[in-house]
C-alpha cells in the first residue's frame, strides 16, 4: 500500500482556486474524502492521482514527488485511477476499452491484458458483457466497469472520484466488498458527498471550500456532534446551525442545545453538518 | 505430482481465450502488417481515432473533388487547404473534448505526447497519402504535388506546440487562422495565388518546425496533465 504525504498543497482548476492548503497523510485503509459538491474533492483527488499539477505546497507518494517526471511515471505503474467522469461510453466493446487501458498501464503480452481485464471484469461481476458495446451497458455497470479498469495491474494507490454514484444498494454493497478486499493490499482513497458512503471507510477526511476540516475516523466525527444534536417538537426559531424535519414528527437540530433540550444519539452526518457549517 | 493451481490458471487462460471478442478488422490489418498487438490495440481501439480518420479522409476526399480539373484556382485553393489536413487530424485525434477516456488514460505510465505522437502519425499518415495522390492525379498539379508539405509540418508542429498551453481546439483554431491570414497577406503583396509554397515559406516552414520542436520537447509534460 502506498502512502500519501501533502503538505500545504494548492491547486486551481476550471480557472478558480480549488485546494489551498491541504495537509494530508495516508497510509492503507479506505479513506472517504467527504465534502459538499464543489468543495475541492476532485481537485484535491486529481491532484493524488497525479493528472493535475499542485500550484503550491507538495505531495509525495512513496517517498516520490510527481512533479517530477520519473517518478511521476513511477506512481503511475501503481496507481488505479477513476475519474468522476470517466468517459465509459461509446460503441467499443468492454473488452477492446479494458485491454487498451491496460496496454496503456503497459500491462504485459497479449494473454497477461487478457487474463487481467477478465480478472478485473470478474471483480464487479462483468465477466458476461465481455463483448457488449459500452453503450450497451446501464448506468451502473459503466461505473462498476470505471472500477474495473482501476483495478487493472493490481494499483497500491486506488483513487476513486465518486465510485458510488449511480449504484443501486446491491451494486453499492457490491463496490464496499471490492474496497474492502482492496485495503488489505492498497491505500485507497474515495471521494463522496454521502455520509453512509463514508461511514463505512477507515478514516474520513472533510472538505469544504478547498480546505480540510476534519481528519479522523467516521466515529470521532460523529463524535464531534456528541452534545450538539438534539430532537424537538416544533420547528426551531432561534439560530441553530441545522435543522429538518424527520419521519417522526420531530425535528433533528444541530447547534447549541437550548436548555432542557432532548438530547440524541450523533451521527455521522451530524458530525460532518456541523464540520462543514 | 500435479500442481492444480498452475492447472487452474491454464484452464482459466484458455477460457478468457475463448471468451475475448476476436479483434477489430483494422487490428487484424495492423497486426499483419507488423505492428504488435499493444500497439495495434492503442491504434485501433481508440474512438477518436476512427472519427479523426474519417473526418480528415472526408476533407481530403473534398479538397480532391475540387481539385479535380484544370482550373487553377481551384488548384491554388486545394494547395492552400491541404496543410491544414494533418493539423485537423491532430486536433480530432487527442484531448478530452475527443477522447472520452481521457483522463483515465492521463493517470497511465503512457507518456501523452507518445500518445499524441502514435494518433497523429496514424491519422497524418492515412491523410496525407491519401491528399498527395489526389494532388498527383490533378493534371494542373504534378509540378506543385508537395510544395505544402513543409508548410504542413511546419502548421502541425506549431498546433502540438500550441496544445501545451491551451486546448487542442483552440491550438488548431489559432494555427488555422493565422494561416488563413498569411495566405491573404501574402498573395496580396505578390498577386501570386501560391506564393506563399515559395522558397522563403519553404525556409520560414523549417524554422518554424525547430521552433515548435524545441517548445513541444520543452513543455512536453504538459501532455501528461490535466489544463488547470
Amino acid at each position: 500500500m502506498m502512502q500519501v504525504l501533502a503538505f500545504g498543497l494548492g491547486a486551481s482548476f476550471a480557472g478558480r482556486r480549488a485546494l489551498d492548503g491541504v495537509d494530508l497523510s495516508i497510509e492503507g485503509g479506505v479513506t472517504a474524502v467527504l465534502g459538499p459538491n464543489g468543495a475541492g474533492k476532485s481537485t484535491l483527488l486529481r491532484c493524488l492521482a497525479t493528472v493535475l499539477a499542485p500550484d503550491d505546497g507538495s505531495l509525495l507518494l512513496d517517498g516520490m514527488n510527481p512533479k517530477f517526471e520519473p517518478d511521476r511515471i513511477e506512481i503511475r505503474r501503481r496507481l488505479g485511477y477513476l475519474p468522476q467522469h470517466h468517459g465509459l461510453r461509446g460503441a467499443d466493446r468492454v473488452f477492446d476499452t479494458m485491454d487498451l487501458l491496460a496496454v496503456m498501464k503497459e500491462a504485459g503480452d497479449e494473454r497477461e491484458r487478457r487474463t487481467m481485464v477478465f480478472d478485473a471484469l470478474e471483480r464487479v461481476g462483468l465477466t458476461e458483457r465481455a463483448s457488449d458495446s459500452l453503450d450497451d451497458l446501464s448506468g451502473g455497470m459503466r461505473q462498476r466497469l470505471g472500477v474495473a479498469q482501476a483495478l487493472l495491474t493490481a494499483p497500491r494507490l486506488l483513487i476513486l472520484d465518486e465510485p458510488a454514484a449511480g449504484l443501486d444498494p446491491d451494486e453499492r454493497r457490491r463496490l464496499r466488498e471490492i474496497l474492502t478486499e482492496r485495503r488489505q493490499r492498497s491505500t485507497v482513497v474515495i471521494s463522496t458527498h454521502l455520509t453512509d458512503e463514508a461511514a463505512h471507510a477507515d478514516g474520513v477526511v472533510v472538505v469544504n471550500e478547498g480546505r480540510v476540516l476534519f481528519v479522523g475516523s467516521p466515529a470521532a466525527l460523529a463524535q464531534r456532534a456528541a452534545g450538539r444534536a438534539w430532537a424537538q417538537p416544533d420547528a426551531p426559531i432561534d439560530t441553530v446551525r441545522a435543522s429538518w424535519l424527520q419521519a417522526d414528527g420531530t425535528h433533528r437540530c444541530l447547534g447549541t442545545p437550548p436548555p432542557g433540550a432532548t438530547l440524541v444519539a450523533p451521527t455521522l452526518e451530524d458530525g460532518y453538518l456541523l464540520t462543514i457549517g | 505430482m500435479i500442481d492444480q493451481t498452475r492447472i487452474d490458471a491454464n484452464w482459466r487462460a484458455i477460457t478468457f481465450e475463448l471468451d475475448a471478442p476476436v479483434p477489430s478488422r483494422t487490428e487484424r490489418i495492423l497486426r499483419r502488417a507488423g505492428f504488435s498487438s499493444a500497439t495495434a490495440r492503442l491504434v485501433a481501439a481508440t474512438p477518436a481515432l476512427r472519427r479523426s480518420w474519417a473526418a480528415a479522409l472526408a476533407v481530403v476526399v473534398l479538397i480532391g473533388l475540387g481539385a479535380a480539373g484544370e482550373d487553377p484556382a481551384n488548384i491554388s485553393a486545394m494547395l492552400v487547404l491541404a496543410p491544414l489536413v494533418p493539423v485537423l487530424g491532430v486536433a480530432l485525434a487527442y484531448g478530452p473534448s475527443v477522447d472520452p477516456v481521457h483522463e483515465i488514460g492521463l493517470a497511465t505510465p503512457i507518456r501523452g505526447l507518445r500518445l499524441l505522437a502514435i494518433r497523429s502519425v496514424t491519422v497524418v499518415a492515412v491523410a496525407v497519402s491519401v491528399l498527395a495522390s489526389s494532388v498527383l492525379v490533378s493534371p494542373a498539379a504534378n509540378s506543385l504535388a508537395f510544395v505544402w508539405l513543409l508548410p504542413a509540418l511546419a502548421l502541425t508542429s506549431i498546433a502540438v506546440g500550441a496544445m501545451t498551453f491551451t486546448t487542442p481546439r483552440r491550438a488548431v483554431a489559432g494555427v488555422s487562422v493565422g494561416w488563413a491570414v498569411l495566405v491573404v497577406v501574402v498573395q496580396t503583396a505578390t498577386a501570386d495565388s501560391l506564393a506563399v509554397f515559395g522558397a522563403g515559406m519553404q525556409l520560414g516552414s523549417l524554422v518554424a518546425v525547430v521552433i515548435a520542436a524545441g517548445v513541444i520537447t520543452k513543455r512536453h509534460e504538459a501532455f501528461d496533465r490535466v489544463s488547470p
